[in-house]
Protein backbone atom coordinates (compact mmCIF):
# COMPACT_ATOMS: atom_id res chain seq x y z
CA UNK A 1 0.00 0.00 0.00
CA UNK A 2 1.64 3.34 -1.22
CA UNK A 3 1.31 6.48 1.06
CA UNK A 4 -1.19 8.06 -1.06
CA UNK A 5 -3.53 4.66 -0.47
CA UNK A 6 -3.10 5.06 3.47
CA UNK A 7 -3.71 8.73 3.37
CA UNK A 8 -7.03 7.97 1.40
CA UNK A 9 -8.00 5.46 3.51
CA UNK A 10 -7.09 7.40 6.94
CA UNK A 11 -9.01 10.47 5.01
CA UNK A 12 -12.33 7.87 4.78
CA UNK A 13 -12.12 6.71 8.08
CA UNK A 14 -11.41 10.41 9.49
CA UNK A 15 -14.27 11.56 7.77
CA UNK A 16 -16.68 8.56 9.36
CA UNK A 17 -15.32 10.11 12.79
CA UNK A 18 -15.87 13.38 11.76
CA UNK A 19 -19.31 12.22 10.68
CA UNK A 20 -20.01 10.39 13.82
CA UNK A 21 -19.38 13.71 15.80
CA UNK A 22 -21.54 16.40 14.24
CA UNK A 23 -23.86 13.89 14.25
CA UNK A 24 -23.22 14.18 18.58
CA UNK A 25 -23.47 17.62 18.02
CA UNK A 26 -26.59 17.66 16.86
CA UNK A 27 -27.56 15.93 20.03
CA UNK A 28 -26.09 18.03 22.49
CA UNK A 29 -27.83 21.10 20.59
CA UNK A 30 -31.26 19.28 21.03
CA UNK A 31 -29.78 18.08 24.69
CA UNK A 32 -28.63 21.44 25.43
CA UNK A 33 -31.80 23.71 24.12
CA UNK A 34 -34.94 20.93 24.97
CA UNK A 35 -34.04 18.55 27.98
CA UNK A 36 -31.41 20.95 30.34
CA UNK A 37 -33.10 23.43 32.86
CA UNK A 38 -32.78 26.98 31.90
CA UNK A 39 -30.55 28.54 34.71
CA UNK A 40 -32.41 31.00 36.93
CA UNK A 41 -29.80 34.03 37.21
CA UNK A 42 -28.07 33.88 33.70
CA UNK A 43 -31.46 32.95 32.15
CA UNK A 44 -30.84 30.98 28.20
CA UNK A 45 -27.25 32.45 27.52
CA UNK A 46 -26.00 30.05 30.26
CA UNK A 47 -26.45 27.61 28.23
CA UNK A 48 -24.02 28.99 25.59
CA UNK A 49 -21.38 27.55 28.17
CA UNK A 50 -22.45 23.83 26.88
CA UNK A 51 -20.38 24.76 23.65
CA UNK A 52 -17.91 27.36 24.68
CA UNK A 53 -16.22 25.32 27.33
CA UNK A 54 -16.34 22.27 25.08
CA UNK A 55 -14.64 23.89 22.13
CA UNK A 56 -12.26 25.71 24.34
CA UNK A 57 -11.42 22.60 25.58
CA UNK A 58 -10.93 21.25 22.69
CA UNK A 59 -8.71 23.85 21.19
CA UNK A 60 -6.18 23.49 24.02
CA UNK A 61 -5.67 20.02 23.41
CA UNK A 62 -5.06 20.58 19.79
CA UNK A 63 -2.66 23.23 20.93
CA UNK A 64 -0.73 21.42 23.79
CA UNK A 65 -0.80 18.06 21.45
CA UNK A 66 0.53 20.97 18.97
CA UNK A 67 3.14 21.64 21.75
CA UNK A 68 3.89 17.93 22.69
CA UNK A 69 4.56 16.84 19.30
CA UNK A 70 6.37 19.86 18.47
CA UNK A 71 8.79 18.75 21.24
CA UNK A 72 8.90 15.20 19.91
CA UNK A 73 9.97 16.69 16.74
CA UNK A 74 13.22 18.33 17.86
CA UNK A 75 14.39 14.82 19.10
CA UNK A 76 13.36 12.42 16.56
CA UNK A 77 13.40 14.82 13.12
CA UNK A 78 10.78 12.43 12.19
CA UNK A 79 8.53 14.01 9.30
CA UNK A 80 5.37 12.58 10.21
CA UNK A 81 5.56 13.99 13.63
CA UNK A 82 5.84 17.64 12.14
CA UNK A 83 3.10 16.89 9.84
CA UNK A 84 0.52 15.60 12.78
CA UNK A 85 1.86 18.31 14.86
CA UNK A 86 0.95 21.12 12.10
CA UNK A 87 -2.53 19.19 11.65
CA UNK A 88 -3.16 19.66 15.23
CA UNK A 89 -2.57 23.02 15.24
CA UNK A 90 -4.68 24.31 12.52
CA UNK A 91 -7.62 22.11 13.41
CA UNK A 92 -6.90 24.10 17.01
CA UNK A 93 -7.20 27.39 15.47
CA UNK A 94 -10.26 26.44 13.60
CA UNK A 95 -11.72 25.29 16.92
CA UNK A 96 -10.14 28.47 18.52
CA UNK A 97 -12.42 30.61 16.08
CA UNK A 98 -15.46 29.58 17.85
CA UNK A 99 -14.17 29.58 21.36
CA UNK A 100 -13.15 33.58 20.75
CA UNK A 101 -16.62 33.86 19.12
CA UNK A 102 -18.92 32.17 21.47
CA UNK A 103 -17.16 33.84 24.83
CA UNK A 104 -17.87 37.08 23.64
CA UNK A 105 -21.90 36.37 22.60
CA UNK A 106 -22.09 35.23 26.00
CA UNK A 107 -20.28 37.99 27.88
CA UNK A 108 -22.57 41.00 26.42
CA UNK A 109 -25.90 39.22 28.20
CA UNK A 110 -23.63 38.51 31.54
CA UNK A 111 -21.06 40.73 31.66
CA UNK A 112 -22.56 44.05 29.44
CA UNK A 113 -19.43 44.13 27.52
CA UNK A 114 -18.13 41.88 24.57
CA UNK A 115 -14.53 41.80 25.51
CA UNK A 116 -12.43 42.99 28.30
CA UNK A 117 -8.43 42.81 28.55
CA UNK A 118 -8.15 40.29 31.29
CA UNK A 119 -5.88 37.48 31.92
CA UNK A 120 -7.51 34.68 31.06
CA UNK A 121 -9.13 36.54 27.59
CA UNK A 122 -5.93 37.95 26.79
CA UNK A 123 -3.47 34.98 27.34
CA UNK A 124 -6.27 32.96 25.31
CA UNK A 125 -6.17 35.67 22.37
CA UNK A 126 -2.21 35.73 22.38
CA UNK A 127 -2.03 31.79 22.07
CA UNK A 128 -4.54 31.52 19.33
CA UNK A 129 -2.21 34.78 17.23
CA UNK A 130 0.96 32.47 18.54
CA UNK A 131 -0.55 29.71 16.22
CA UNK A 132 -1.61 31.87 13.66
CA UNK A 133 1.50 33.16 13.37
CA UNK A 134 2.77 29.49 13.24
CA UNK A 135 0.39 29.06 10.27
CA UNK A 136 1.78 31.83 8.74
CA UNK A 137 5.54 31.11 9.12
CA UNK A 138 5.12 27.36 7.78
CA UNK A 139 3.65 28.88 4.49
CA UNK A 140 7.01 31.75 4.71
CA UNK A 141 9.55 29.16 4.39
CA UNK A 142 9.95 26.43 1.49
CA UNK A 143 12.78 24.49 3.47
CA UNK A 144 10.68 21.39 4.60
CA UNK A 145 13.83 20.77 7.38
CA UNK A 146 13.88 24.79 8.63
CA UNK A 147 10.22 25.28 8.02
CA UNK A 148 9.39 21.85 10.61
CA UNK A 149 12.89 22.81 12.90
CA UNK A 150 11.32 26.53 13.53
CA UNK A 151 7.66 25.75 13.79
CA UNK A 152 8.72 23.36 16.31
CA UNK A 153 10.61 25.99 18.57
CA UNK A 154 7.36 27.98 18.22
CA UNK A 155 5.14 25.20 19.01
CA UNK A 156 7.14 23.89 22.34
CA UNK A 157 6.54 28.23 23.33
CA UNK A 158 3.34 28.29 23.15
CA UNK A 159 3.13 25.13 25.17
CA UNK A 160 3.85 26.86 28.28
CA UNK A 161 1.10 28.96 27.54
CA UNK A 162 -1.53 26.60 27.74
CA UNK A 163 -1.75 25.18 31.56
CA UNK A 164 -0.80 29.12 32.57
CA UNK A 165 -4.43 29.33 30.10
CA UNK A 166 -6.51 27.42 32.85
CA UNK A 167 -4.63 28.97 35.91
CA UNK A 168 -5.18 32.38 35.06
CA UNK A 169 -8.64 32.49 37.00
CA UNK A 170 -6.79 31.61 39.96
CA UNK A 171 -3.55 33.54 39.92
CA UNK A 172 -5.40 37.26 38.70
CA UNK A 173 -7.95 39.13 39.12
CA UNK A 174 -10.65 38.12 36.11
CA UNK A 175 -14.18 38.27 35.25
CA UNK A 176 -14.01 34.80 33.32
CA UNK A 177 -15.56 31.81 35.69
CA UNK A 178 -13.11 29.27 37.85
CA UNK A 179 -13.69 26.08 36.13
CA UNK A 180 -17.03 24.03 37.41
CA UNK A 181 -15.23 20.87 36.58
CA UNK A 182 -11.30 20.50 35.89
CA UNK A 183 -10.50 21.62 39.64
CA UNK A 184 -9.61 19.74 42.91
CA UNK A 185 -12.72 19.58 44.35
CA UNK A 186 -15.85 18.10 43.30
CA UNK A 187 -17.78 19.77 39.91
CA UNK A 188 -20.60 22.79 41.34
CA UNK A 189 -23.17 21.71 39.16
CA UNK A 190 -26.25 20.48 38.78
CA UNK A 191 -26.51 16.66 37.45
CA UNK A 192 -28.81 17.20 34.32
CA UNK A 193 -26.35 20.39 33.33
CA UNK A 194 -23.46 18.31 34.40
CA UNK A 195 -23.93 15.32 32.21
CA UNK A 196 -24.91 18.00 29.02
CA UNK A 197 -21.13 19.59 29.56
CA UNK A 198 -19.71 15.99 29.96
CA UNK A 199 -21.44 15.00 26.90
CA UNK A 200 -20.08 17.96 24.65
CA UNK A 201 -17.18 17.35 25.74
CA UNK A 202 -16.44 14.02 24.69
CA UNK A 203 -18.19 14.80 21.21
CA UNK A 204 -15.98 17.72 20.66
CA UNK A 205 -13.00 15.61 21.69
CA UNK A 206 -14.76 13.11 18.79
CA UNK A 207 -14.83 16.09 16.85
CA UNK A 208 -10.84 17.31 16.87
CA UNK A 209 -9.98 13.38 16.59
CA UNK A 210 -12.09 13.47 13.03
CA UNK A 211 -10.57 16.93 12.34
CA UNK A 212 -7.14 15.63 12.85
CA UNK A 213 -7.56 12.67 11.49
CA UNK A 214 -8.56 14.21 8.21
CA UNK A 215 -6.01 17.10 8.30
CA UNK A 216 -3.26 14.46 8.94
CA UNK A 217 -4.01 12.90 5.69
CA UNK A 218 -4.34 16.28 3.91
CA UNK A 219 -1.19 17.12 4.69
CA UNK A 220 0.24 13.44 3.70
CA UNK A 221 -1.22 13.98 0.40
CA UNK A 222 0.26 17.20 -0.12
CA UNK A 223 3.59 15.68 0.86
CA UNK A 224 3.34 13.49 -1.78
CA UNK A 225 2.41 15.64 -4.48
CA UNK A 226 5.70 17.58 -3.24
CA UNK A 227 7.86 14.72 -3.52
CA UNK A 228 6.07 13.65 -6.92
CA UNK A 229 6.63 16.90 -8.32
CA UNK A 230 10.27 17.09 -7.18
CA UNK A 231 11.08 13.44 -8.74
CA UNK A 232 9.51 14.98 -12.26
CA UNK A 233 12.31 17.82 -11.80
CA UNK A 234 15.04 15.50 -11.43
CA UNK B 1 -40.51 31.56 36.59
CA UNK B 2 -38.95 34.96 34.53
CA UNK B 3 -35.36 34.75 33.06
CA UNK B 4 -33.68 37.25 31.83
CA UNK B 5 -34.53 37.98 27.64
CA UNK B 6 -31.67 36.84 26.18
CA UNK B 7 -32.26 33.93 24.00
CA UNK B 8 -31.03 35.84 20.86
CA UNK B 9 -27.44 35.05 22.36
CA UNK B 10 -27.78 32.08 23.04
CA UNK B 11 -29.30 31.01 19.46
CA UNK B 12 -26.11 33.08 17.89
CA UNK B 13 -23.72 31.25 19.52
CA UNK B 14 -25.07 28.21 18.40
CA UNK B 15 -25.11 29.12 14.93
CA UNK B 16 -21.91 30.93 15.06
CA UNK B 17 -20.40 26.89 16.32
CA UNK B 18 -22.16 25.11 13.73
CA UNK B 19 -20.96 26.95 11.05
CA UNK B 20 -17.13 26.91 12.30
CA UNK B 21 -17.73 22.87 13.10
CA UNK B 22 -19.55 22.79 9.41
CA UNK B 23 -17.80 24.95 7.74
CA UNK B 24 -14.26 23.64 8.38
CA UNK B 25 -15.07 19.72 7.81
CA UNK B 26 -16.36 21.07 4.29
CA UNK B 27 -13.02 23.14 4.15
CA UNK B 28 -11.30 19.74 4.74
CA UNK B 29 -13.17 17.67 2.45
CA UNK B 30 -12.88 20.00 -0.45
CA UNK B 31 -9.00 20.42 0.07
CA UNK B 32 -8.82 16.20 0.28
CA UNK B 33 -11.05 16.15 -2.68
CA UNK B 34 -8.81 18.47 -5.09
CA UNK B 35 -5.45 16.39 -4.25
CA UNK B 36 -7.22 12.99 -4.70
Amino acid sequence: MTRRDKALQLARRGGIVTGLAIAGLVGVYIRALVYTPIERFQGPAQKIFYVHAPVAWASLLAFAVCGLLSLAYLFMRDRRVDLLAVSSAEVGVALSVAMLTTGPIWGKPIWGTWWTWDARLTSTLFLFLLFVGYLVLRGALSDLEVRARYSAAVGVMALVLVPFIHVTVYWFRTLHPAPVVMKPESPSLPGVMLTTLLISIAVFTLLYIGFLMLRYALAVLEDVKLEEAAHELS
Amino acid sequence: MNYPDNGAYMVAAYVVTAIVVVGYAAMLFFRIRKLR
